[in-house]
């Protein structure tokens, strides 16, 4: 941690007031990646095609929509719905494969300017190594292994929830890329420090915590599934306080990285996730509500930092005034 | 954009296929001004926001997004996608008819005059104007405020168009006014309550009125019936057909797919609606996959 006397960069004096709005440092480092600052969107919840309505290069790191081995078409309609304090979704991961996300996709990720981060699935063990081995020689910063998506026939979540089956695959991919790996981790566990150290103890550089919880909601005049699938994943700021907690037993469990992910929203929130344990933070169903979401967090994080006494916004990461629990 | 994706109906081989690719405006992100919110008869709201670079360049048939969460609020977590029913590229305006259904709605009818609501825009493809001399709309509800720009445009370029909006009621029919105002040569107001919104009658009273010079285009919005009423237009004129489809949506711009119409395109997944839609071309064709039948009624 850095001591209270610091350079303020844009006024080039020394100071040992906290800087004035704006003139925090915002970069974080990442799993051997430095970020120009700790947000970066959830996958599957952002796309290039969001280039238009904000700078994409001002993101710490672009996620991609999960890759599969193969073309898949995802799940039928209804495949999203508006629920309590957030959303329901059974996209179900559709997927161009991974050889033409490759030729297609990628490239276009690749033009935002940041790190990009290829997060990769399967529903099979072998299908991540084949994506893996697909993507190896690009021009990737890391991959994020998706070990926990609700929405998939197979696999997903059931490797999410086992530290055995997190540790083969982390292992079986980090064989065959050259790059750091995350591991996407399921909230759906009832100790997720055991599944994190699992991934760490396998070679992860960071974990992710976490993915979508399990959730349904029912037309009660049909009564039918909102969704066409019956469940799917429920995501926004009503699992805030859920991730939260899991993102703080997560960093308490191991040592590197957690990437918080679940409810973020605002500056604000990030903070309170930096403070918890997080090292950076992703944000996912907030796009939706305002594609330009993560533009303003970016925006305000600077003033909020000096708001919070701190010049580098890496000084609040886990802070938490609390005696960690035991691990 | 208040039609169900009819392709999830096996009974027939009518399909959706998408319309070639167009230019399309670049979309803009941001709150804008509330400059009117009023009610419309029993049912629906009109909006008026101050959207200049919206205003100037939708294309018939583009929606827009509407954030009906606050500044600095964040629920309704999904953003309400709506067509343009109107716009005035040199007042920088656009207008937007809503009924309040759910919750969302609710919220957004809330919104006051000199608030800032959130809007993304314009968004989608827009319908595929050409050069038709003769072009039929057809809407139901508030799904002819998809339609009531190609009217619009259509009279800036000083071609013919035939409007037919449906309503249960007479105090729900939308755009009666702006079509005889603003562009349709003929306009039929249809209701439930006296009957002439049944589709057999609409059919007897357009084949007599103009099987003499039959359109050349259809376009429809905001009924199954409907849609199948142009079906059988479409088939006795050589019409073509195009339709905007509605669903629920996320991103808008086709990157969450959640939005897939349900329609199954061979191996490929369904259509997008906001991406490759709202307007699809609705063809006689292949028959659709098993797998599409079970999947969409696209409501929203
Ligand atoms: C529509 C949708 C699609 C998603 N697709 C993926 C995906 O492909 N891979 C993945 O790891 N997570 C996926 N997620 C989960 C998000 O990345 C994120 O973990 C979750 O939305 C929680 O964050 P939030 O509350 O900020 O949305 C998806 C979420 C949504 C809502
Ligand atoms: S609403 Fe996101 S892809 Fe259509």
């Amino acid at each position: 941690m850095e001591t209270g006397l610091v350079v303020d960069k844009d006024a080039g004096a020394l100071a040992d007031t906290p800087p004035g709005p704006g003139a925090a440092d915002l970069s974080i480092e990442l799993g051997g990646l430095l970020l120009t600052n700790p947000v970066m969107p959830a996958s599957g919840c952002f796309g290039p095609e969001l280039a238009p309505l904000f700078p994409l290069a001002a993101l710490g790191a672009v996620v991609t929509k999960t890759v599969f081995a193969e073309h898949r078409a995802g799940n039928p309609a209804h495949r999203l719905t508006e629920t309590s304090y957030g959303m329901l979704n059974s996209v179900g991961i559709p997927s161009p494969g991974s050889e033409s996300f490759r030729n297609g996709l990628l490239r276009r990720y690749q033009e935002s300017g940041t790190h990009v981060v290829v997060s990769i699935g399967g529903l099979l063990t072998p299908e991540y190594y084949t994506v893996a081995e697909d993507l190896a020689e690009e021009d990737i910063a890391a991959f994020e292994v998706n070990v926990s998506c609700p929405n998939l026939e197979r696999g997903g979540l059931a490797i999410g929830t086992s530290p055995e089956r997190v540790a083969e695959v982390v292992a079986g991919v980090l064989e065959r890329v050259s790059r750091p790996v995350f591991v996407k981790l399921t909230p759906t566990v009832s100790a997720i420090g055991a599944v994190a150290r699992a991934a760490e103890d396998a070679g992860a550089a960071a974990v992710t915590v976490a993915n979508s919880f399990s959730g349904m909601s029912v037309n009660i005049h049909s009564r039918a599934s909102t969704l066409g699938t019956g469940a799917g994943g429920y995501t926004g700021p009503g699992i805030k306080p859920l991730a939260l907690k899991l993102v703080r037993d997560a960093a308490a469990a191991v040592d590197i990285p957690v990437i918080g992910c679940g409810g973020i929203s605002t500056a604000e929130d990030v903070a309170e996730f930096l403070i918890a344990g997080a090292t950076a933070v992703q944000v996912g169903t907030a796009t939706f509500t305002r594609p330009t979401s993560m533009a303003d967090i970016i925006r305000d994080l600077g003033p909020l930092c000096g708001r919070l006494g701190v010049s580098r916004v890496a000084e609040l990461i886990g802070t938490l005034d609390q005696e960690p629990p035991t691990r | 954009m208040t039609a169900q994706p009819a392709a999830a109906n096996p009974r027939e081989t009518w399909r959706l296929v998408k319309l070639p690719r167009n230019q399309r405006p670049a979309p803009t992100a941001g709150p804008v001004r509330v400059l009117a919110h009023e009610r419309l008869g029993d049912r629906y709201m009109a909006l008026t926001l101050e959207a200049p670079a919206i205003a100037a360049s939708a294309q018939p048939g583009q929606f827009v997004m509407l954030t009906a969460a606050r500044a600095h609020e964040n629920a309704p977590a999904l953003p309400r996608p709506m067509a343009v029913y109107s716009r005035d590229p040199a007042g920088g305006t656009i207008e937007i008819l809503y009924g309040v259904i759910g919750e969302g709605t609710r919220q957004l009818a809330g919104f006051a005059p000199g608030e800032q609501m959130y809007v993304v825009g314009p968004l989608g493809r827009c319908f595929e104007m050409g050069d038709s001399p003769s072009v039929l709309l057809v809407g139901r509800g508030i799904g002819t405020c998809s339609l009531t720009t190609v009217a619009e445009e259509r009279a800036r370029r000083g071609l013919q168009t035939i409007a037919v909006t449906s309503a249960r009621t007479p105090g729900a029919v939308i755009g009666a006014d702006f079509y005889r105002d603003r562009g349709a040569s003929v306009v039929y107001a249809v209701t439930d309550e006296d009957g002439s919104s049944a589709p057999d009658s609409l059919f007897d009273v357009l084949t007599r009125d103009w099987d003499h010079a039959p359109p050349d285009a259809i376009m429809t919005c905001g009924s199954d019936r409907l849609t199948r009423l142009c079906e059988r237009l479409g088939a006795r004129w050589g019409a073509d057909l195009q339709v905007s489809v509605e669903a629920h949506m996320a991103c808008g711009l086709g990157y969450c797919h959640g939005c897939a119409s349900g329609a199954r395109s061979e191996g490929d997944e369904s259509p997008l609606i906001c991406q490759d839609g709202p307007v699809f071309s609705w063809q006689r064709g292949a028959d659709l996959s098993p797998a599409a039948a079970g999947g969409a009624d696209g409501q929203a």
